[in-house]
């Protein structure tokens, strides 16, 4: 059997791109993308805790559950948003979008 | 039947709705603002002498009075009681008053007809009966101040009636003013007594209880000491008769006051208000009587006496018509005070009712001349007596009365007067003031013979000295009240012959008037000597007159037979200069004063200190600013820079990129991590 | 009364006044027609608290909530004869001067009737509070609309006369605000009727002194007494003629409120030992106040200089019954005294609020105040001449009419008290008559016709309208003066009897 390290190494991986996805991207799409890597990482954790360590209790499975529909609500709102902000500058590079910078 | 009596409180109210009525609602309508103040006065006139002769009769009231409340004010935890009353002075009064005012009421429509401001002249003398009336029926001291000024304000507007004149315009306010000198003299009089008593109701002043406390008590004046407190009583009050009867020294408004329409003259300035000074002595005459050795008595005595005689020599050299009444009204109300002070009561009251009469039958009467000959000065008149039959013959009437001649009305009450202060200077020798009122009043009565003499001849004898005169007898709205004026002035004074008087005096019922009036006090003896004399002193001043003016009728042109008196003419007509007197040392530096004050309020002290207040607040601010600037403000500055300064160094951190800072937050962690691993717990 | 009936008369202004805020200033009509709909329910009210008053009764209608109960600070409201005509008199010169003001106010109506409803609920607010606390609060909240109601709408000088006016006043409070926390320091109380029932400073007569004059140096600028009375004529002939009715008729009572509900119950030692002190003023004020009336030439400023002179007539009857604290056969002088005192203030409220509201429509007219201007206008404007006369005649104290009332009372009371003040006294009598009927009367209406007013109209509608409740006021209360007496002397005898 493919012991529980296997997975978390993987999820550990997963985690790190994600991150770097996020901080070295310009593309707005590029940094969500990072950022569904980061979630999913968090998920096989998640799921690898739950079915070595408590395989009675459920909380483990939910809360994967859970953090697949706000990966993709937030996915949804991200992409509105990314959407919206190239319709009004026609651009999706975040380092554009600086109003609020003095 | 008491219910009768109460009737009294509405003797006032109807000429006061005729008042308001015509004011508020028919100011346009003159015929029916007309009929309105007849049918006030009417009214009342008919319930006054229902009143008066069933009081006549009624022994209860003429010496107990009957008293009808109307309402009391709240003092603390008393009451200031205020009413209307019945008794024997409150009867004389009401049996003239009303009837007075009828016939001028009626006498107007013809005097006023054609008048811009018609139908406001019968409101105001309308509400002047409310004031004359309402004081004769008060049962106390307050109610009859506060009629006294209502009075006194219907003077002001019926003097200064033409109010475009600036003449009129003056003399009213010279009335009100002068005669508020004397109202504020008698409120102060009227204060004392009711703080010493407690009380303003003649009923409780007048009870045993009361007067005997007040001979008791005394009072600090500065200056004078300590004194009894029933004299300055008298006195102050005293002050308000001054101003309003016109004496000495407050006498100047009334000449003036004839810049009103005439009938106004003979309404207030000789029948009725005037009179009303002198009804306030006679109503408090138990205070001024109470210690009659006392200031009361003398100074009113003395101030009578003065006057009368002051202005009957001023009246001789007078030329307007009503002038020359004017001044015998003021003498004629001096007798009656003089013979207040020398203590005839009755008589004074009688010269009252008399006098009011016959006083009021003379202005009517001239007016009526006026109405005629379209002029006042006497000297452009003469031969009115052809063409105004029945005003000559009235004022005829009128003139005998004045000039007390038996058997007319004057003549009765003059002689008690005489006869009384004659009585008293008997009494008390030469070196007494009934002596020196009996001297001066003889000496006014031969004077006023003379200046009426002066008057008739000139206005009714002779030929008209001025071209442009083109008399006519007034219509008869006017003629027939001088007839019925007439009737009184003639037949009035029988009410109060002396009892022993032959014939006549069993006849008209032993002096009635005496025994309606002045049950408390007896009578004065008859005088054959005294009357004697007045009688004489009467005629010879009519034949002085006669002698002077109407053996030789004046022809136009011609001068007044009084000038050749030279400097003594001059000041006569000037009055003594005592108007002069006034303006130049009363009214000009009281003028002056105020300005001063309002300067010094203004200009010099108050509101420039105030405003130096503010200019050093200014000033201590402004200073306070650079102070504020320089040092306080500096340090505040100061922090605030350095703070800047490292706010702009930090600020180069803040990069405003998302991602920098979150390479910051997973470093940050990730040192964490690494401290929470590898650092020894 | 079973309902808050102070508290609605108090607040029903305040709410109107935010109404009013949040109406559309261009809608001027609605707010006009509102602002005088608010103005009658304390009108109503308070005609409801008169008739329900029971006289005698002591303070009635009385709200008691904790407000600031860390520093015992309460709402405390209630009304007694003393107050509650001053209430009535408050309600109505508002209600008329809102009236008025709506035909003549044509600049910025919005901030005006706003302005003028908060000024209301000031003024309420000084009559029913019996909290110290509260009293100052409404004491100050009245000044502020009255500073911008002269500043922004007054004459050519108007804001130095409204800072003078906020200033000086300012002063006053300043002090008075020090004196209240004396007194809480000393009794421990904010409420007025307790702490006066406790004495303050009753152990220390100089404490309780300089409380004293702290107070009085506050009222005595509202009053105002002669030497403090200066920025009354500037102030009175900047305001627009609704302002100078209400400083006349009101703000003036507010400092003689003052002295009958605090500083007499109070300090009432002190009071009687100061008393020839402030006699002395009253007297100059009296005297004084009329005498320079009687120099002006400028309307306004006259009627002004008046109400000093009949103000001294309100100090002088309540320092003759301080003066006589303590003996106990004066009881009947003191209570004639105050009773005359406080018909006086409100006598004056109607009366000279009637004589400003009288140069404000010679003045919407003519543009001048200067009687040297006018003359025999009688014919030409008769309605205005009967009513300005009937006021004029009232002012002057004429029997017949109310201000004669207070006068006699007033006098009645020093008389018998202090005879000397009471004769000075009475020269402002005659000065008043003469500066009534030389300078008002006979310089604007009588004599020879002035032909530049020619095209002078009579009196409109709206105006008679203002002015006749007055007049009624006027002789209504002066044929029968039992009616407000009797409300008055209840309360005078409770308030002597407790000193």
């Amino acid at each position: 059997m493919v012991p529980l390290s296997w997975f978390l190494v993987l999820g550990a991986a997963l985690f790190c791109i994600g991150v770097y996805g996020v901080l070295s991207r310009r593309n707005a799409i590029g940094i969500l993308m990072g950022v569904e890597l980061i979630l999913n990482a968090v998920n096989i954790n998640l799921i690898a805790f739950w079915r070595y360590r408590t395989p009675d209790h459920l909380t483990g499975l939910v809360f994967a559950v859970f953090v697949m529909a706000i990966a993709a609500a937030e996915a949804a709102v991200g992409l509105a948003l990314i959407i919206a902000i190239y319709r009004t500058r026609n651009t999706v590079i975040v380092e554009d979008v600086d109003l609020l910078k003095m | 039947m008491t219910e009768l009596y109460d009737w009294v409180r509405l003797i006032p109210l109807f000429p006061f709705l005729a008042f308001a009525i015509i004011l508020l609602f028919t100011q346009r309508n003159q015929k029916l603002s007309t009929y309105l103040a007849w049918a006030g006065i009417g009214i009342t006139w008919l319930l006054g002498w229902t009143i008066v002769f069933r009081a006549i009769g009624d022994k209860h009231v003429l010496e107990e009075g009957f008293r009808a409340p109307i309402f009391s004010i709240p003092t603390g935890r008393g009451l200031l009681e205020l009413g209307f009353q019945v008794d024997a002075l409150t009867t004389a009064m009401l049996f003239m008053v009303p009837f007075v005012c009828l016939m001028i009421f009626i006498y107007s429509k013809g005097y006023m007809h054609g008048d811009p401001r018609y139908s406001r002249f019968f409101a105001y003398i309308s509400l002047f009966a409310t004031g004359m009336l309402g004081l004769i029926v008060s049962d106390n001291l307050l109610l009859l101040y506060i009629f006294w000024e209502v009075m006194g304000l219907c003077s002001y507007l019926l003097i200064g009636f033409w109010y475009e004149k600036p003449s009129a315009m003056k003399a009213g306010l010279k009335a009100f003013i002068t005669t508020r000198i004397g109202d504020v003299i008698m409120f102060l009089g009227m204060l004392l007594l009711y703080s010493v008593t407690g009380t303003l109701s003649f009923h409780e002043i007048f009870s045993e209880e009361t007067l005997h406390f007040l001979k008791e008590t005394t009072v600090w004046l500065p200056l004078v000491g300590t004194v009894s407190v029933a004299p300055v009583i008298a006195v102050l009050l005293f002050g308000g008769a001054v101003g309003k009867s016109a004496q000495f020294p407050l006498h100047v408004w009334l000449p003036d006051a004839m810049e009103g329409p005439t009938p106004v003259s003979a309404l207030i300035h000789a029948a009725t208000m005037v009179s009303a000074g002198v009804y306030l002595v006679a109503r408090m005459f138990p205070i001024f009587a109470l210690l009659p050795e006392t200031a009361s008595m003398s100074v009113v005595a003395f101030i009578g006496g003065f006057t009368a005689l002051l202005a009957a020599t001023i009246a001789l050299a007078q030329d307007d018509i009503k002038r020359v009444l004017a001044y015998s009204t003021i003498s004629q109300l001096g007798y009656m005070i003089a013979a207040l002070g020398v203590g005839a009561y009755v008589a004074a009251t009688f010269h009252l009712i008399t006098h009011a009469f016959f006083k009021a039958l003379l202005f009517l009467g001239s007016g009526s001349v006026i109405h005629g000959a379209g002029t006042q000065d006497m000297m452009e008149m003469g031969g009115l007596r052809k063409k105004m039959p029945i005003t000559f013959w009235t004022f005829v009437a009128g003139m005998l009365a004045l000039a007390g001649v038996p058997p007319f009305a004057g003549f009765w009450s003059k002689d008690e007067i005489l006869a009384h202060a004659f009585e008293e200077f008997m009494h008390k020798g030469v070196m007494s003031w009934p002596f020196f009122v009996w001297l001066v009043l003889s000496l006014g009565a031969l004077l006023t013979a003379f200046y009426m003499a002066r008057q008739v001849f000139l206005t009714f004898y002779g030929e008209p000295r001025s071209h442009h005169m083109h008399a006519h007898e007034s219509p008869k709205v006017m003629t027939y009240p001088l007839i019925a004026l007439a009737v009184f002035a003639v037949f009035l004074g029988f009410v109060g012959v002396p009892e022993e008087f032959p014939v006549l005096g069993p006849l008209f019922g032993h002096n009635l008037f005496h025994h309606i009036v002045g049950h408390q006090y007896p009578a004065t003896p008859l005088n054959w000597g005294v009357m004697g004399l007045s009688v004489l002193l009467a005629l010879t001043g009519l034949f002085l007159g006669w002698l002077v003016y109407g053996r030789n009728p004046l022809k136009e042109g011609q001068p007044d037979p009084m000038t050749k008196l030279g400097p003594v003419y001059t000041l006569l007509r000037n009055k003594y200069y005592i108007d002069e007197f006034y303006s130049k040392f009363i009214v000009r530096p009281a003028v002056a004063l105020a300005t001063l004050l309002f300067r010094f309020d203004n200009s010099w002290v108050i509101d420039p200190f105030v405003n130096l207040v503010g200019k050093i607040g200014v000033w201590l601010s402004d200073l306070g600013r650079i102070f504020d600037l320089n040092i306080i403000d500096g340090i505040v500055n100061g922090v605030a820079a350095v703070t800047a300064w490292f706010g702009k160094i930090l600020r180069l951190t803040q990069t405003g990129k998302a991602q920098n800072y979150l390479l910051v937050a997973i470093l940050t962690v990730l040192l964490l991590l690494g401290l929470y691993l590898y650092l020894p717990m | 009364m079973d309902f808050p009936i102070l508290t609605l008369i108090t607040f029903v202004p305040l709410l109107g006044s935010l109404i009013v805020l949040c109406m559309p200033k261009e809608k001027e009509r609605l707010i006009k027609q509102f602002s005088i709909a608010v103005s009658f329910i304390p009108l109503i009210l308070s005609i409801l608290l008169w008739v329900n008053l029971e006289k005698g009764g002591g303070i009635q209608f009385e709200e008691l909530v904790a407000w600031i109960p860390a520093i015992r600070v309460n709402y405390h409201v209630g009304a007694d004869g003393l107050s509650v005509p001053l209430i009535f008199l408050t309600a109505l010169l508002t209600t008329l001067s809102l009236f008025y003001s709506s035909f003549t106010i044509k600049n910025r109506v919005k901030e005006f009737f706003f302005l003028f409803l908060l000024l209301e609920m000031g003024m309420f607010g000084v009559f029913v509070s019996l909290d110290f606390v509260l009293f100052y609060v409404f004491w100050e909240i009245g000044l502020v609309p009255m500073y911008f109601l002269i500043g922004v709408w007054g004459g050519p000088r108007r804001e130095y006369a409204a800072i003078k006016f906020f200033i000086y006043t300012l002063v006053g409070s300043v002090a008075m605000l020090l004196a209240i926390i004396g007194i809480y320091l000393n009794t421990g109380t904010f409420d007025i009727i307790q702490a006066a029932a406790m004495r303050p400073f009753v152990e220390n007569f100089t404490l309780g002194a300089l409380a004293f004059w702290a107070i009085f140096l506050a009222f005595a600028i509202k009053v105002p007494m002669f030497p403090f009375h200066t920025w009354l004529p500037d102030a009175h002939v900047e305001a627009p003629t609704a302002g100078s009715v209400i400083l006349a008729g009101i703000l003036l009572k507010l400092g003689c409120y003052g002295f009958f509900r605090v500083l007499l119950p109070m300090f009432p030692e002190q009071f009687h030992r100061f008393a020839p002190i402030i006699a002395v003023l009253a007297v100059i004020s009296i005297v004084y106040g009329a005498m320079v009336s009687m120099a002006q030439w400028d309307l306004k400023k006259l009627i002004a200089y008046s109400s000093v002179s009949h103000m001294g007539y309100v100090m002088l009857g309540l320092a003759a019954a301080a003066f006589a604290i303590g003996s106990k056969d004066m009881l009947t002088s003191q209570a004639i005294a105050m009773n005359g005192a406080v018909f006086q203030m409100f006598n004056h409220g109607i009366i000279t609020g009637a004589l400003f509201f009288l140069v404000g429509v010679i003045y919407e007219r003519a543009h001048t105040r200067d009687l040297k201007a006018f003359g025999g206008l009688a014919s030409k404007v008769p309605y205005y001449y009967g009513i300005m006369l009937v006021a004029g005649l009232a002012s002057l104290g004429l029997p017949g009419l109310a201000g004669f009332w207070g006068e006699f009372f007033v006098f009645r009371g020093t008389f018998a008290i202090a005879p000397v003040y009471a004769a000075v006294g009475v020269i402002g009598i005659v000065f008043t008559a003469a500066y009534i009927l030389w300078k008002v009367i006979q310089h604007v209406f009588l004599g020879p016709f002035n032909e530049k007013w020619a095209n002078l109209t009579d009196m409109e509608t709206y105006e008679k309208i203002t002015l006749w409740p007055l007049v009624i006021f006027m002789v209504l209360f002066g044929l029968y003066p039992p009616l407000i007496v009797d409300t008055i002397n209840a309360a005078m005898t409770r308030l002597l009897s407790g000193l």
